[in-house]
């Protein structure tokens, strides 16, 4: 199937916002989403972006069942490593489920390395859930390795009322 | 941070040097915000230093939540630890955060670190990995360059 891979413009955030509910879906977790469609034209579009984004798209003649053409995206931002420096975190990758098998996923994650190292990046870093065997599969079969297993470095996480709390002096 | 890498057990991941912090740190656009601990001269440490410990973060993104900030590296030099040096920055982090309208402060622990889990499960961190099975998974080196050069030619 033809398919593109561009960088993702202010117009896409309805898209955007729109596969980010559908990837919460699958996660099973549409009750912690709380970013809209302005909330992504803000962050990711001003001078200082919070994120970058990577649109895959078919063409009209291969639309979903809805209608859509826009029918994947990764999202990604800039971390630092105090070790090894500039570091590129893959916050979202997702192929709707009818376009999936057909190396979508696999194109938006190489662009997203691409861009990584052109940025200077040494790492492209993200998260997944043990319990998401087909994903590890995929990302275990492209090179990369578990930080988590093999370094024992634990993610934790301060918000709302923690996070409140914290920043009282 | 060569110091807080060898507490960690490795030392001979640090690869980058106090010039590329420089240029990294403090040009326009920079990588990451980082805050330090002083004490006065007549508190200096043995070796004769009177900044004593750091906190590096950066800002990153949730797609559910929106801007975040992650803390990178918090370390106080041993010597000067249990004075609440470790928790006034982890605060003035947190009040980064919040000016910045961040809803989440996540950084990542050791898992045999048990004084650092610790002390972050009290000031209220819930543990990813524990709880919910999030695992950090990376690409480097070559690794990165092969998946890089499999992308779609423009």
């Amino acid at each position: 199937m033809d398919f593109s891979i561009r960088a993702a413009n202010v117009e896409d955030c309805k898209d955007i916002a729109r596969m980010i509910m559908e990837l919460a879906e699958y996660e099973k977790v549409t009750e912690h989403v709380k970013v809209t469609q302005r909330d992504l034209e803000q962050d990711g579009f001003s001078k200082n972006p919070f994120f970058q984004g990577i649109i895959a798209e078919v063409p009209e003649q291969h639309k979903s069942s809805e209608g859509h053409v826009k029918i994947g995206y990764a999202l990604y931002f800039y971390a630092y490593s105090s070790w090894s420096g500039r570091a590129s975190y893959m916050e979202d990758l997702y192929v709707m489920p009818e376009f999936r098998g057909k190396g979508i996923g696999k194109a938006l994650m190489s662009k997203v390395a691409q861009l990584s190292l052109a940025a200077g990046c040494k790492q492209l870093n993200f998260t997944v859930l043990n319990w998401n065997k087909s994903s590890l599969d995929f990302y275990i079969s492209q090179g990369c390795f578990d930080v988590t297993e093999k370094m024992g470095y634990h993610c934790m996480r301060c918000e709302e009322e923690a996070l409140q709390n914290l920043a009282q002096p | 941070m060569l110091e807080l890498a060898v507490f960690e057990k490795m030392p001979d991941q640090v690869k980058i040097s106090h010039e590329e912090l420089e240029s990294s740190g403090f040009c326009e656009n920079p990588l990451f915000g980082c805050l330090v601990a002083e004490v006065p001269e007549e508190h200096k440490s043995k070796e004769g230093f009177t900044v004593v410990g750091y906190g590096l973060y950066f800002y990153t993104y949730s797609t559910w939540r929106g801007r975040a900030l992650h803390l990178e590296d918090l370390y106080v030099m041993p010597e000067f630890r249990g004075r609440g040096i470790g928790k006034s920055m982890l605060s003035k982090v947190a009040e980064v955060a919040k000016k910045m309208q961040c809803a989440r402060l996540q950084l990542s622990v050791l898992n045999w670190n048990t004084p650092s889990r610790d002390f972050y499960a009290a000031k209220g961190a819930q543990d990813l990995t524990a709880a919910e099975g999030w695992h950090l998974i990376r690409f480097d080196g070559q690794s990165l360059d092969n998946l890089a050069n499999d992308a779609p030619k423009d």
